[in-house]
Protein backbone atom coordinates (compact mmCIF):
# COMPACT_ATOMS: atom_id res chain seq x y z
CA UNK A 1 0.00 0.00 0.00
CA UNK A 2 3.05 2.23 0.20
CA UNK A 3 3.11 3.60 -3.28
CA UNK A 4 -0.77 4.25 -3.45
CA UNK A 5 -2.05 7.58 -4.08
CA UNK A 6 -5.04 9.47 -1.90
CA UNK A 7 -7.34 8.16 -4.87
CA UNK A 8 -6.82 4.98 -4.57
CA UNK A 9 -6.61 4.89 -0.84
CA UNK A 10 -10.36 6.19 -1.21
CA UNK A 11 -10.75 3.33 -3.35
CA UNK A 12 -9.67 1.17 -1.11
CA UNK A 13 -11.49 2.24 1.90
CA UNK A 14 -14.53 2.16 -0.29
CA UNK A 15 -14.26 -1.39 -0.92
CA UNK A 16 -13.54 -2.18 2.75
CA UNK A 17 -16.84 -0.54 3.29
CA UNK A 18 -18.91 -2.73 0.72
CA UNK A 19 -17.17 -5.63 1.88
CA UNK A 20 -17.67 -4.79 5.48
CA UNK A 21 -21.69 -4.12 5.06
CA UNK A 22 -21.51 -2.98 8.74
CA UNK A 23 -19.45 0.38 9.77
CA UNK A 24 -15.99 0.50 10.52
CA UNK A 25 -14.50 2.70 12.93
CA UNK A 26 -11.55 5.40 11.81
CA UNK A 27 -8.75 3.69 14.48
CA UNK A 28 -9.03 0.35 11.77
CA UNK A 29 -9.12 1.31 8.97
CA UNK A 30 -6.05 4.30 10.30
CA UNK A 31 -4.23 0.84 11.65
CA UNK A 32 -4.61 -1.10 8.73
CA UNK A 33 -3.47 1.97 6.33
CA UNK A 34 -0.38 2.34 9.04
CA UNK A 35 -2.06 6.13 8.42
CA UNK A 36 -2.37 8.85 10.97
CA UNK A 37 -6.09 8.48 12.24
CA UNK A 38 -7.10 11.99 11.67
CA UNK A 39 -5.55 11.19 8.40
CA UNK A 40 -7.70 9.00 7.59
CA UNK A 41 -10.92 11.18 8.50
CA UNK A 42 -9.66 13.81 6.08
CA UNK A 43 -9.77 11.29 3.70
CA UNK A 44 -13.07 10.04 4.45
CA UNK A 45 -14.57 13.70 4.20
CA UNK A 46 -13.16 13.60 0.86
CA UNK A 47 -14.73 10.57 0.04
CA UNK A 48 -18.58 11.33 1.61
CA UNK A 49 -17.76 14.82 -0.62
CA UNK A 50 -17.46 12.53 -3.66
CA UNK A 51 -20.44 10.30 -3.38
CA UNK A 52 -22.72 13.67 -2.33
CA UNK A 53 -21.11 15.73 -5.16
CA UNK A 54 -22.06 12.89 -7.76
CA UNK A 55 -25.17 12.26 -6.39
CA UNK A 56 -24.74 8.84 -6.31
CA UNK A 57 -27.77 6.35 -4.48
CA UNK A 58 -25.05 5.11 -2.16
CA UNK A 59 -23.48 7.53 0.06
CA UNK A 60 -20.80 6.89 2.85
CA UNK A 61 -22.07 8.27 6.35
CA UNK A 62 -20.50 8.25 9.64
CA UNK A 63 -21.31 7.41 12.95
CA UNK A 64 -19.87 7.72 15.86
CA UNK A 65 -16.17 7.71 14.41
CA UNK A 66 -17.36 5.24 11.96
CA UNK A 67 -17.86 4.91 8.41
CA UNK A 68 -20.37 2.88 6.58
CA UNK A 69 -21.77 2.35 2.66
CA UNK A 70 -25.48 2.74 3.09
CA UNK A 71 -28.60 3.84 0.22
CA UNK A 72 -29.34 7.52 0.20
CA UNK A 73 -32.15 8.75 2.60
CA UNK A 74 -34.48 10.09 -0.37
CA UNK A 75 -34.58 6.74 -2.37
CA UNK A 76 -35.34 4.70 0.84
CA UNK A 77 -39.22 5.07 0.26
CA UNK A 78 -38.89 4.04 -3.49
CA UNK A 79 -36.67 1.04 -2.37
CA UNK A 80 -39.38 0.27 0.20
CA UNK A 81 -41.68 0.37 -2.68
CA UNK A 82 -39.75 -1.43 -4.98
CA UNK A 83 -39.47 -4.24 -2.60
CA UNK A 84 -42.69 -4.36 -0.94
CA UNK A 85 -40.76 -3.92 2.36
CA UNK A 86 -43.27 -2.52 5.24
CA UNK A 87 -42.60 0.95 6.32
CA UNK A 88 -40.15 1.61 9.28
CA UNK A 89 -41.92 1.99 12.58
CA UNK A 90 -41.10 4.62 14.68
CA UNK A 91 -41.17 3.41 18.78
CA UNK A 92 -42.68 6.09 21.48
CA UNK A 93 -40.47 7.04 24.07
CA UNK A 94 -41.94 4.58 26.78
CA UNK A 95 -40.83 1.61 23.88
CA UNK A 96 -37.41 3.49 23.38
CA UNK A 97 -36.37 3.50 27.12
CA UNK A 98 -37.48 0.41 27.58
CA UNK A 99 -35.50 -1.14 24.65
CA UNK A 100 -32.34 1.01 26.18
CA UNK A 101 -32.53 -0.24 29.26
CA UNK A 102 -32.83 -4.19 27.85
CA UNK A 103 -30.20 -3.25 25.42
CA UNK A 104 -27.37 -2.16 27.89
CA UNK A 105 -28.52 -4.68 30.94
CA UNK A 106 -29.06 -8.19 29.10
CA UNK A 107 -30.28 -10.28 29.93
CA UNK A 108 -32.75 -8.81 32.36
CA UNK A 109 -36.28 -9.86 33.67
CA UNK A 110 -39.19 -7.36 33.33
CA UNK A 111 -39.32 -6.83 36.82
CA UNK A 112 -35.80 -5.32 36.86
CA UNK A 113 -36.45 -3.01 34.23
CA UNK A 114 -40.05 -2.00 35.83
CA UNK A 115 -37.28 -1.19 38.98
CA UNK A 116 -35.44 0.95 36.78
CA UNK A 117 -38.12 2.95 35.08
CA UNK A 118 -40.79 3.15 37.77
CA UNK A 119 -43.48 2.10 35.72
CA UNK A 120 -44.56 -0.90 34.08
CA UNK A 121 -42.98 -2.11 31.19
CA UNK A 122 -45.60 -4.92 29.77
CA UNK A 123 -46.78 -3.40 27.04
CA UNK A 124 -43.10 -1.92 25.68
CA UNK A 125 -42.19 -5.69 26.27
CA UNK A 126 -44.42 -6.82 23.95
CA UNK A 127 -44.27 -4.10 21.10
CA UNK A 128 -40.29 -4.75 21.37
CA UNK A 129 -41.13 -8.60 21.22
CA UNK A 130 -43.69 -7.80 18.28
CA UNK A 131 -41.47 -5.68 16.10
CA UNK A 132 -38.54 -8.36 16.88
CA UNK A 133 -36.23 -5.97 18.88
CA UNK A 134 -35.79 -8.33 21.99
CA UNK A 135 -36.53 -11.66 22.60
CA UNK A 136 -36.78 -14.05 25.20
CA UNK A 137 -33.15 -14.88 26.04
CA UNK A 138 -33.65 -17.98 28.91
CA UNK A 139 -35.11 -17.60 32.68
CA UNK A 140 -33.86 -16.44 35.40
CA UNK A 141 -33.07 -19.17 38.12
CA UNK A 142 -35.15 -17.72 40.81
CA UNK A 143 -38.63 -18.40 42.23
CA UNK A 144 -40.75 -18.17 39.37
CA UNK A 145 -38.13 -18.32 36.97
CA UNK A 146 -39.00 -15.05 35.04
CA UNK A 147 -37.86 -14.23 31.69
CA UNK A 148 -34.75 -13.12 30.66
CA UNK A 149 -34.90 -11.06 27.90
CA UNK A 150 -32.41 -9.78 24.90
CA UNK A 151 -31.67 -7.54 22.05
CA UNK A 152 -31.88 -9.71 18.74
CA UNK A 153 -29.77 -9.30 15.98
CA UNK A 154 -32.29 -6.95 14.08
CA UNK A 155 -32.38 -4.50 16.72
CA UNK A 156 -28.43 -4.32 16.40
CA UNK A 157 -29.24 -3.99 12.30
CA UNK A 158 -31.96 -1.40 13.18
CA UNK A 159 -30.23 0.89 14.91
CA UNK A 160 -26.62 0.24 12.41
CA UNK A 161 -24.49 -1.12 15.01
CA UNK A 162 -22.44 -4.33 14.58
CA UNK A 163 -22.83 -5.22 17.94
CA UNK A 164 -23.47 -4.67 21.20
CA UNK A 165 -20.06 -3.30 21.95
CA UNK A 166 -20.82 -0.01 19.99
CA UNK A 167 -23.79 0.83 21.65
CA UNK A 168 -23.05 4.57 22.79
CA UNK A 169 -21.47 4.95 26.66
CA UNK A 170 -23.66 5.31 29.24
CA UNK A 171 -22.80 8.42 30.65
CA UNK A 172 -22.25 7.91 34.57
CA UNK B 1 -64.45 29.47 24.22
CA UNK B 2 -62.70 26.96 24.36
CA UNK B 3 -59.54 26.57 26.75
CA UNK B 4 -56.29 24.77 25.08
CA UNK B 5 -54.29 23.65 28.27
CA UNK B 6 -50.84 21.74 27.52
CA UNK B 7 -50.00 19.40 30.32
CA UNK B 8 -46.89 17.49 29.81
CA UNK B 9 -47.13 14.17 29.67
CA UNK B 10 -44.79 11.89 31.41
CA UNK B 11 -43.20 8.40 31.22
CA UNK B 12 -43.89 7.84 34.75
CA UNK B 13 -42.98 9.67 38.22
CA UNK B 14 -39.34 9.29 37.79
CA UNK B 15 -39.49 10.64 34.53
CA UNK B 16 -41.67 13.45 36.11
CA UNK B 17 -39.79 14.21 39.04
CA UNK B 18 -36.56 14.75 36.93
CA UNK B 19 -38.77 16.83 34.78
CA UNK B 20 -39.00 18.92 37.48
CA UNK B 21 -35.44 18.87 38.75
CA UNK B 22 -34.13 19.88 35.71
CA UNK B 23 -36.72 22.81 35.60
CA UNK B 24 -35.07 24.34 38.95
CA UNK B 25 -31.42 23.44 37.57
CA UNK B 26 -30.28 21.74 40.35
CA UNK B 27 -28.15 18.36 40.40
CA UNK B 28 -29.64 15.25 41.07
CA UNK B 29 -27.12 14.71 43.98
CA UNK B 30 -28.84 18.35 45.21
CA UNK B 31 -32.38 17.91 45.38
CA UNK B 32 -33.91 18.70 48.33
CA UNK B 33 -36.87 16.46 48.13
CA UNK B 34 -39.15 18.57 50.48
CA UNK B 35 -39.32 21.28 47.79
CA UNK B 36 -40.10 18.78 45.03
CA UNK B 37 -42.67 17.02 46.45
CA UNK B 38 -44.32 20.94 46.63
CA UNK B 39 -43.98 20.54 42.78
CA UNK B 40 -44.89 17.22 42.26
CA UNK B 41 -47.99 17.37 44.30
CA UNK B 42 -49.26 20.61 42.21
CA UNK B 43 -48.78 18.40 39.62
CA UNK B 44 -50.84 15.46 39.99
CA UNK B 45 -53.10 18.61 40.87
CA UNK B 46 -53.43 19.59 37.64
CA UNK B 47 -53.76 15.89 36.06
CA UNK B 48 -56.40 15.39 38.64
CA UNK B 49 -58.67 18.85 37.69
CA UNK B 50 -57.68 18.05 33.35
CA UNK B 51 -59.28 14.54 34.33
CA UNK B 52 -55.95 12.73 33.41
CA UNK B 53 -56.19 9.37 35.00
CA UNK B 54 -53.30 8.87 37.40
CA UNK B 55 -51.56 6.02 37.48
CA UNK B 56 -50.98 3.98 40.69
CA UNK B 57 -47.40 4.20 40.07
CA UNK B 58 -47.68 8.62 40.67
CA UNK B 59 -49.58 7.70 43.72
CA UNK B 60 -46.88 5.51 45.51
CA UNK B 61 -44.19 7.81 44.58
CA UNK B 62 -46.29 10.76 45.88
CA UNK B 63 -46.56 8.37 49.34
CA UNK B 64 -42.58 8.08 49.21
CA UNK B 65 -42.18 11.56 48.71
CA UNK B 66 -44.16 12.08 51.79
CA UNK B 67 -42.82 9.99 53.69
CA UNK B 68 -39.20 10.60 53.12
CA UNK B 69 -40.50 15.03 53.72
CA UNK B 70 -41.97 13.56 57.25
CA UNK B 71 -39.11 11.97 58.29
CA UNK B 72 -36.70 14.95 57.74
CA UNK B 73 -39.45 16.88 59.69
CA UNK B 74 -39.61 14.30 62.79
CA UNK B 75 -35.96 14.29 65.26
CA UNK B 76 -33.56 11.82 64.48
CA UNK B 77 -32.75 9.28 67.01
CA UNK B 78 -29.70 9.58 68.69
CA UNK B 79 -28.62 5.74 67.95
CA UNK B 80 -27.86 6.02 64.01
CA UNK B 81 -27.81 2.69 63.00
CA UNK B 82 -25.25 2.24 60.14
CA UNK B 83 -27.20 0.04 57.39
CA UNK B 84 -30.47 2.17 57.86
CA UNK B 85 -32.59 2.17 54.23
CA UNK B 86 -32.74 5.86 53.91
CA UNK B 87 -35.08 6.23 51.28
CA UNK B 88 -34.09 9.55 50.25
CA UNK B 89 -30.87 8.60 48.84
CA UNK B 90 -32.33 5.40 47.63
CA UNK B 91 -34.78 7.26 45.53
CA UNK B 92 -31.65 10.00 44.45
CA UNK B 93 -29.95 6.59 43.40
CA UNK B 94 -33.03 5.74 41.02
CA UNK B 95 -32.91 8.94 39.86
CA UNK B 96 -29.50 8.69 38.48
CA UNK B 97 -29.99 5.30 37.42
CA UNK B 98 -33.03 6.38 35.04
CA UNK B 99 -31.50 9.50 34.04
CA UNK B 100 -28.73 7.60 32.56
CA UNK B 101 -30.92 5.31 30.49
CA UNK B 102 -33.65 8.48 29.44
CA UNK B 103 -30.47 10.19 27.63
CA UNK B 104 -29.10 7.04 26.04
CA UNK B 105 -32.54 6.11 24.47
CA UNK B 106 -32.30 9.85 23.14
CA UNK B 107 -28.72 8.86 21.83
CA UNK B 108 -30.58 5.55 20.33
CA UNK B 109 -33.32 7.61 18.94
CA UNK B 110 -31.23 9.83 16.83
CA UNK B 111 -29.28 6.43 15.26
CA UNK B 112 -32.97 4.64 14.52
CA UNK B 113 -33.59 8.53 13.25
CA UNK B 114 -30.36 8.05 10.71
CA UNK B 115 -30.64 4.50 9.57
CA UNK B 116 -34.92 4.02 9.47
CA UNK B 117 -34.67 5.19 5.63
CA UNK B 118 -31.57 3.77 4.66
CA UNK B 119 -30.47 0.45 3.90
CA UNK B 120 -26.83 -1.27 3.96
CA UNK B 121 -26.10 -4.61 3.21
CA UNK B 122 -24.89 -7.57 5.20
CA UNK B 123 -21.25 -8.20 5.80
CA UNK B 124 -19.47 -10.29 2.86
CA UNK B 125 -19.39 -14.20 4.32
CA UNK B 126 -15.52 -14.66 4.28
CA UNK B 127 -13.99 -17.38 5.54
CA UNK B 128 -11.55 -16.10 8.18
CA UNK B 129 -7.89 -17.83 8.89
CA UNK B 130 -8.21 -19.71 11.40
CA UNK B 131 -6.22 -19.49 14.53
CA UNK B 132 -5.13 -22.53 15.12
CA UNK B 133 -4.27 -21.89 18.83
CA UNK B 134 -8.49 -21.50 19.18
CA UNK B 135 -10.01 -23.52 17.78
CA UNK B 136 -13.78 -21.70 16.51
CA UNK B 137 -15.99 -24.41 18.26
CA UNK B 138 -18.96 -22.81 18.85
CA UNK B 139 -21.58 -24.17 22.00
CA UNK B 140 -25.03 -24.56 20.41
CA UNK B 141 -27.75 -24.55 22.01
CA UNK B 142 -31.32 -25.91 21.19
CA UNK B 143 -31.90 -23.57 18.37
CA UNK B 144 -28.60 -25.00 16.73
CA UNK B 145 -30.36 -28.37 16.54
CA UNK B 146 -33.42 -27.08 15.67
CA UNK B 147 -31.74 -25.82 12.16
CA UNK B 148 -29.30 -28.46 11.98
CA UNK B 149 -32.92 -30.94 11.95
CA UNK B 150 -34.34 -28.83 9.24
CA UNK B 151 -31.45 -29.08 7.04
CA UNK B 152 -31.53 -32.87 7.76
CA UNK B 153 -35.38 -33.48 6.77
CA UNK B 154 -34.50 -31.53 3.34
CA UNK B 155 -32.38 -34.48 2.53
CA UNK B 156 -34.02 -36.12 -0.82
CA UNK B 157 -33.70 -39.37 1.53
CA UNK B 158 -36.14 -37.96 3.50
CA UNK B 159 -38.72 -37.17 0.92
CA UNK B 160 -41.58 -38.77 0.56
CA UNK B 161 -42.12 -41.64 -1.75
CA UNK B 162 -43.80 -41.42 -4.55
CA UNK B 163 -45.91 -44.65 -3.33
CA UNK B 164 -48.76 -43.48 -1.92
CA UNK B 165 -49.42 -47.01 -0.13
CA UNK B 166 -46.80 -48.04 1.54
CA UNK B 167 -46.32 -51.30 4.49
CA UNK B 168 -46.66 -49.26 7.79
CA UNK B 169 -44.25 -50.99 10.33
CA UNK B 170 -44.47 -50.99 14.18
CA UNK B 171 -41.36 -49.18 14.45
CA UNK B 172 -41.00 -50.09 18.76
CA UNK B 173 -37.67 -48.32 19.06
CA UNK B 174 -39.05 -45.58 22.17
CA UNK B 175 -37.00 -41.87 23.12
CA UNK B 176 -36.01 -43.89 26.36
CA UNK B 177 -34.45 -46.77 24.19
CA UNK B 178 -33.09 -44.31 21.63
CA UNK B 179 -31.71 -42.46 24.96
CA UNK B 180 -29.52 -45.34 25.68
CA UNK B 181 -28.26 -46.17 22.36
CA UNK B 182 -26.80 -42.99 21.69
CA UNK B 183 -25.33 -42.91 25.56
CA UNK B 184 -24.05 -46.46 24.55
CA UNK B 185 -22.08 -44.54 21.29
CA UNK B 186 -20.74 -41.83 23.65
CA UNK B 187 -19.39 -44.43 25.83
CA UNK B 188 -17.82 -46.33 22.88
CA UNK B 189 -16.55 -43.15 21.09
CA UNK B 190 -15.49 -39.71 23.04
CA UNK B 191 -18.27 -37.52 20.07
CA UNK B 192 -20.39 -38.68 17.14
CA UNK B 193 -21.80 -36.43 14.69
CA UNK B 194 -25.45 -35.15 14.51
CA UNK B 195 -25.97 -36.32 11.17
CA UNK B 196 -23.88 -39.97 11.31
CA UNK B 197 -26.96 -40.48 13.73
CA UNK B 198 -29.46 -40.11 11.67
CA UNK B 199 -27.66 -42.28 8.83
CA UNK B 200 -29.44 -45.91 9.11
CA UNK B 201 -32.70 -44.26 9.92
CA UNK B 202 -34.70 -44.04 6.82
CA UNK B 203 -38.47 -43.64 8.85
CA UNK B 204 -39.51 -40.40 9.72
CA UNK B 205 -40.77 -42.14 12.74
CA UNK B 206 -37.20 -42.65 13.48
CA UNK B 207 -36.00 -39.40 12.81
CA UNK B 208 -38.06 -37.91 15.32
CA UNK B 209 -37.18 -40.30 17.82
CA UNK B 210 -33.63 -39.65 17.45
CA UNK B 211 -34.27 -35.89 17.13
CA UNK B 212 -36.47 -35.88 20.48
CA UNK B 213 -33.91 -38.10 22.60
CA UNK B 214 -30.92 -35.53 21.44
CA UNK B 215 -33.40 -32.90 22.91
CA UNK B 216 -34.13 -34.61 25.96
CA UNK B 217 -30.68 -35.49 26.81
CA UNK B 218 -29.39 -31.84 26.34
CA UNK B 219 -32.22 -30.35 28.59
CA UNK B 220 -31.25 -32.73 31.13
CA UNK B 221 -27.65 -31.98 30.15
CA UNK B 222 -26.33 -35.38 29.76
CA UNK B 223 -24.93 -33.79 26.18
CA UNK B 224 -23.18 -30.81 25.28
CA UNK B 225 -23.05 -29.86 21.16
CA UNK B 226 -20.56 -28.13 19.25
CA UNK B 227 -20.45 -26.65 15.54
CA UNK B 228 -17.04 -25.94 14.10
CA UNK B 229 -19.11 -22.58 12.30
CA UNK B 230 -22.24 -21.59 10.78
CA UNK B 231 -23.94 -25.05 8.42
CA UNK B 232 -21.42 -27.23 9.51
CA UNK B 233 -22.36 -30.47 11.47
CA UNK B 234 -22.88 -30.81 14.51
CA UNK B 235 -20.80 -32.47 16.76
CA UNK B 236 -22.15 -34.30 19.78
CA UNK B 237 -20.45 -34.80 23.01
CA UNK B 238 -20.78 -36.43 26.86
CA UNK B 239 -21.25 -33.76 29.52
CA UNK B 240 -18.57 -34.18 31.97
Amino acid sequence: MKDMDEREIMGLIESLLFVSGDAIPAKRIAEFLNMDVRKVRKLMERLIDVFNFERRGLQVIRVDDSYQLATRPEYGEYIDKFFGSDKKQTLSQAVLETLSIIAYRQPITRMDIELIRGVKCEYAINVLIDKGLIKEVGRLDAPGRPILYGTTNLFLRSFGLSSLEDLPPLQE
Amino acid sequence: MDYHVKLDLFEGPLDLLLHLISKAKIKIEDVSITEITEQYLDYLDKMKKFDVEIASEFLVMAATLLYIKSRALLPKPQIQEDDEFDPEQDLIRRLAEYKKYKEVSEKLKERKKIYSNIYYKLPEELVYKKDESTTSIIEGDVNDLISAFVKLMAQKKFHRTERIFYPVHKRSITVSQRINQIKRILNKKVQCSFFQLFEEHYYRSDVVVTFLALLEMLKDNQIRIFQQGQFEDIIIRRAK
